[in-house]
């Protein structure tokens, strides 16, 4: 669904909670001296034992499965060692939802940082009703991703949806269009699905970096001169640049997972044209029922997201001691 | 931050807000509005902005007649029961990456991070076919155990950083008086870590209430269905498209997890932003 893929540190305002208890301000809260590692394992176990079983075994056996032919003709697998892979290589369906991907994910990636930034940039100048405008805009990103299949589904109607209204209103179009039974349509849909429900989050990580800004910075430039254009270009946005970061590479991985709406919304037509690889795997793997190539596919989704995967975890892990 | 003193400036920003927050809201609004509006005024090829006349039919009739109510009870049975297995996992796992120095430890939480980024389509995969010999195929409680996959890493993450932040001190003191480990956790800081908790429970919550793919996959018979299935086979599908039944089943299969979030919206927000903006 939403929200593909996002960390969250802690949930706690530092206002609310630890600095109200009685503890000297030099507290120390790193780990705990004593040697009570084997105790700390113990806790560890119950978590690593549910773990391994839903992911990790899954993982590796997905893994392993990559090399065998398993399908409903052969149930039980036979190693072909790389065949699978050759064979990806090879079919012009394969290698076309790779690139069905990267139109997917650098047009949905592409459009959402660049209106999340914007809508921050917007709620963070004041006005009456802010507060509940900033609160608002995060529905779209709690919506069951269904729900926000069915909504952009009926807007984009052929028949009786807004979009052909309104832009059959506005002359944009003469006659209507069945968005949904196109190819470019389908992927715009999809697309503008996508950015309209990652919006919500990207807005909350920029907003949350606006607020370290520096006002003195912005008013001493002001003084010397400096436009709207010059503040953005010469000092929010490079105040923001890590945050942009951290956030073009979620939205990557989040696009390079979503499945949900467009199943809902497209089920990966027509013919091919929504099928993006985790389309692909599921139809492969639940439709087909060739486990082999499913795993195959899925092994090289994995690499796709491993790149921006590596970057965000480096950070993620800087801070932890 | 910006200068809207003048006439152009505040002229380009108007006309952006008002852009970017017609694409955000009207949508919401029109799934409202569609949910209320008979079927004669559905079907219009010029639509009304604001509906002639309102009508509660299409509630009625999901709520009485089709499917809904008990995919809804399905989808709190399996919610809050995998949330609750997370948010206790996920309590223990965090306090031990926090508190308690190990071989391994750092390696081992670097690991369950990265899992946040497997691509779920393909665990379940493998997922399935160890689910069928399990006995575990079109059953609530193992659709409950796959959803450990979507939360379990990020709330463990969290509670990892809540914990973090307890001062040393506390346990110290508690040890001293002679408590061993694991009552100084329970009387201790658990009592104090209530709302981060309380968040970590409703993340897992939304998780697993918002999934469709595990529970179309894992979930055969209609009798066990979650509700995000449970709409898309129901409401739109070859034969028939009732969209004023969709989006008043969509109102309400989307109201649990927006009155959750917007009553704890405030940690939530703060947990969101926290992990990428440092």
């Amino acid at each position: 669904m939403r929200p593909a893929v996002l960390f969250l540190e802690s949930p706690v305002s530092k206002a609310a909670t630890l600095t109200d208890l009685p503890v000297s301000p030099h507290a120390r809260r790193g780990g705990l001296k004593a040697r009570q590692g084997r105790f700390g394992v113990m806790l560890l176990i119950p978590a690593l034992v549910a773990f391994g079983v839903v992911v990790l075994r899954p993982f590796i056996e997905a893994l392993t499965l990559s090399f065998y032919k398993y399908t409903l003709s052969t149930p039980e697998p036979v190693w072909v060692g790389l065949r699978n892979f050759g064979k990806v290589l090879t079919d012009e369906r394969i290698l076309g939802s790779f690139v069905t991907t990267a139109i997917y994910v650098g047009l949905a990636t592409a459009f959402s940082i660049i209106l999340g930034l914007a809508w921050a940039i917007i709620l963070n100048q004041p006005f009456r009703g802010r507060a509940a405008v900033r609160s608002l805009s995060l529905l779209p990103w709690i919506m069951p991703s269904v729900v926000t299949a069915f909504l952009w589904g009926w807007i984009f109607n052929s028949r009786y949806g807004l979009l052909n209204y309104g832009a059959l209103e506005m002359g944009l179009i003469d006659e209507r269009v069945a968005w949904l039974s196109t190819s470019a349509g389908a992927m715009a849909a999809i697309v503008i699905t996508k950015v309209w429900l990652s919006i919500p989050l990207f807005m909350a990580f920029f907003l949350a970096g606006l607020a370290s800004m520096d006002r003195e910075q912005i008013e001493a430039a002001r003084v010397d001169g400096a436009g709207n254009w010059a503040v953005l270009r010469d000092h929010l946005i490079p105040h923001l640049r890590p945050v942009l970061l951290v956030t073009i590479v979620l939205a990557m991985i989040g696009n390079l997972q979503q499945f949900d709406t467009i199943w809902a919304l497209t089920g990966g037509g027509p013919v091919r044209a929504t099928t993006v690889l985790s389309v692909e795997v599921y139809r492969r793997a639940f439709e087909s029922w060739d486990i082999g190539m499913a795993a195959t596919v899925g092994v090289l989704w994995v690499a796709t997201i491993l790149p921006p995967a590596y970057f965000y975890l480096r950070q993620l892990m800087k801070g932890a001691e | 931050m910006l200068d809207l003193s003048t006439w152009q400036a505040k002229t380009v920003f108007t006309a952006l807000a008002v852009l970017i927050g017609f694409f955000l809201f009207f949508p919401v609004y029109w799934l409202v509005i569609s949910s209320v509006k008979p079927d004669h005024e559905l079907y219009l090829l010029s639509p009304t902005i604001w509906p002639n006349e309102f009508t509660l039919k299409h509630f009625k009739t999901a709520l009485f007649e089709g499917g809904l109510p008990l995919h809804l009870t399905n989808s709190l049975i399996v919610s809050l029961s995998s949330a609750a297995i997370n948010a206790t996992l996920a309590v223990y796992a965090g306090y031990s990456f926090a508190k308690y120095r190990y071989f391994g430890r750092k390696p081992v939480m670097l690991f369950m991070l990265s899992a946040q980024m497997f691509p779920f389509g393909l665990l379940l995969i493998t997922i399935y076919p160890m689910f069928t010999d399990w006995g575990l195929l079109d059953s609530r409680f193992g659709l409950m155990v796959s959803y450990i996959v979507f939360a379990l890493p990020v709330a463990t993450y969290m509670l990892y950083s809540y914990f973090s932040q307890v001062p040393n001190e506390l346990i110290e003191a508690a040890r001293a008086d002679g408590a061993s480990d694991l009552r100084i956790f329970h009387t201790i800081v658990l009592p104090i870590s209530v709302p981060p908790i309380v968040t970590v429970f409703l993340y897992s919550f939304m998780w697993s209430w918002n999934d469709l793919l595990y529970s179309l996959t894992l979930i055969v018979s209609d009798d066990k269905r979650t509700v995000g299935p449970g709409l898309l086979l129901n409401y739109l599908n070859e034969s028939n498209a009732d969209w004023g039944g969709a989006m008043a089943a969509s109102l309400m299969a989307a109201a649990p997890v927006v009155i959750g979030f917007m009553a704890l919206q405030r940690f939530f927000i703060q947990g969101v932003t926290a992990g990428a903006v440092k």
